[in-house]
């Protein structure tokens, strides 16, 4: 059993990461930015582009790929949502101008790369057992960027002005704005940090098990509940959410099987949505 | 000729399907990305009725309705009251979850090795439909039913208090509607009529799978509703299905190579709907607001 929480921290830690990069955007612009799954693989394709067909150190093609993602994202949202915002289109038209972006992104991948499952190493893995639990060396990775990476920006959410600048963009762009901020910068940090955010968690993610075309929208659907039952709002909950999501998942596989996780995934949110619809730690908004 | 009666089949089960959608999306202003699981939710108890039972097809499609209405009524009462991006989120997990369902209950839906040899269905308990010719004519008749009875619900008391919500719930909250109930009713009828579609793919094809009814099935009938156009006209929903049906057909004269034509189709419907939404976020002949 302590072998199946690890690995649902482990699975939870890339839950959080990818769950921020999702909340970023949505905390920031109310914008259901679903065209997420599709960053999440472009980012994969890219690391399997630089690390196994070009070749370079997985380092390397793992940095190439969150710049490369980081540029995608900001396009997302320089070519489609902020035209629309423009326009004074609903949430609802940009989310779906964000499924078409999805469909677009992703048949292109499939189409450049191909439908089937690839692996980025299959080398057997080193691993290192600590006191009966065994872990292996992507796991151990995952673990411990993920960690890091989490900490640095609840740290740096918290502590810069940065941060102080998003806060304000997502209580109310428009005062915002009118007190001098520059809201488009932000918008386009807050863009460049949520495809760093969603690189990440790829990366970390397909390095383990491989990736395919098709994968992307259950990982963020994952992410999207991890954000929802730790509490829209804030970045922290993510992290709570995160980890919630991945032991319980963890401890379904242990009890029954794999296969239905997405199941325990769904009644957790729909519980949730019933009894306390701002989250575990989150704050009842307006809009909700 | 069995060719253009083959697509004008699976034009009819589109038909009944972006209508069905068009009642949430549409009339309802309820955005769901869970079409594709009423579908599939349809398809399979309508084969399991088809192949346990010798019933009548009126009887069947009845049992369908009910049945697949029924569980929409799992995810209706937690999520109607849900505003905006909760209410997508809630049925989106529901259409995965559907999917992993049907893949992995094995024993039940015989998961991703489908369920071969659905008989065909039987107009009146005696009368087996076995043509191509047979089934295009019910195809299209319940496609027509289908049609006259959503632009006779435009028109009804029912209709025109979902116009309402649409244009603005608080005030038909303040007449004393309960909105939430209606709401979960057009849900509810909205499940129905999905289901009805997938009893007829189910026994037309004869073979069902759950890859017929995953999130990108979703996408593409919100896709055909958003080319047609979303709101009270029935034209609209029609309009889209032709499209979406008709496009890849057009597409295989062009000659490409499946492996590609599929995902450039996928591509193509992408596109267009990032267009809509800067030209005409309502689509071709809508006129409700989204």
């Amino acid at each position: 059993m302590g072998q199946f929480i690890v690995n649902g921290i482990i699975t939870g830690i890339l839950y959080s990461l990818l769950a921020i990069g999702f909340a970023l955007v949505y905390n920031t612009t109310k914008l259901f930015h679903i065209v997420a799954a599709a960053i999440y693989v472009f980012a994969a394709f890219m690391f399997y582009l630089f690390a196994v067909i070009f070749g370079l150190p997985v380092m390397v093609a793992a940095l190439v790929s969150i710049l490369l993602t980081m540029g995608l994202s900001l396009l997302t949202d320089v070519s489609v949502y902020r035209p629309l915002k423009k326009r004074k289109s609903s949430n609802n038209v940009a989310m779906i101008a964000s499924i078409g972006m999805m469909t677009v992104i992703i048949n292109l991948i499939a189409m450049l790369f191909g439908n089937e499952t690839k692996v980025i190493d299959n080398t057997i893995h080193r691993t290192f057992a600590l006191g009966g639990l065994i872990i292996t060396t992507p796991q151990m990775w995952q673990l411990v960027a993920g960690s890091v990476v989490l900490v640095l920006f609840l740290l740096f959410i918290g502590l810069s002005s940065w941060g102080a600048r998003l806060r304000s963009l997502s209580a109310d762009s428009v005062l915002d704005e009118t007190l001098g901020d520059s809201t488009s910068s932000t918008r386009s940090m807050v863009f460049l940090m949520s495809g760093a955010f969603i690189a990440i968690a790829s990366c970390l993610t397909v390095y383990d098990i491989g990736l395919d075309p098709s994968m992307g929208m259950n990982m963020l659907f994952n992410a999207m509940v991890a954000m929802i039952i730790g509490g829209v709002g804030r970045f922290g909950t993510c992290v709570l959410g995160g980890i919630t999501l991945g032991v319980l998942q963890a401890l379904t596989a242990w009890q029954f099987s794999s296969n239905w996780q997405n199941a325990v995934t769904f009644v957790l949110l729909l519980l949730l949505l019933f009894l306390r619809p701002q989250g575990i730690a989150g704050y009842k908004q307006r809009t909700v | 000729m069995e060719y253009l009666l083959h697509i004008g089949i699976m034009l009819s089960i589109y038909v009944i399907l972006v209508l069905s959608t068009n009642l949430t999306v549409g009339m309802a202003n309820l955005l769901t990305l869970c079409q594709a699981a009423f579908y599939g939710i349809g398809a399979y108890i309508g084969t399991f009725f088809l192949m346990q039972f010798n019933l009548p097809f009126v009887l069947i499609a009845l049992i369908v309705m009910v049945a697949t209405g029924l569980t929409s009524i799992l995810i209706s009462y937690a999520s109607v009251k849900l505003k905006g991006d909760y209410f997508i989120l809630a049925t989106l997990g529901f259409q995965m979850v559907v999917y992993t369902i049907l893949y992995n209950w094995i024993d039940v839906t015989r998961g991703p090795y489908g369920i071969p040899g659905i008989p065909s269905i039987k107009l009146f308990g005696i009368w087996s439909l076995s043509s191509i010719y047979a089934y295009f004519i019910l195809a299209v008749v319940v496609a027509v039913l289908v049609a006259w009875l959503f632009s006779r619900m435009q028109r009804s008391p029912y209709g025109r208090i979902l116009k309402a919500i649409r244009t603005d719930e608080l005030s038909a909250q303040s007449l004393g509607r309960n909105t939430n109930k209606l709401k979960r009713w057009a849900f509810f009828l909205s499940a129905a009529f999905a289901g009805v579609a997938g009893l007829i793919y189910a026994s037309y094809v004869s073979y069902i799978d759950p890859t017929s009814f995953t999130l990108d099935e979703s996408i593409f009938i919100i896709t055909a509703l958003f080319i047609g156009g979303i709101g009270s006209r029935v034209w609209g929903p029609i309009v889209g299905a032709v499209v979406v049906v008709l496009l890849p057909e057009l597409l295989r004269f062009v000659g490409l190579p499946d492996a590609i034509a599929a995902n450039l189709r996928q591509v193509i419907y992408g596109l267009v709907l990032i267009v809509l939404m800067f030209v005409r976020p309502q689509g071709l002949l809508g006129d409700a607001k989204i």
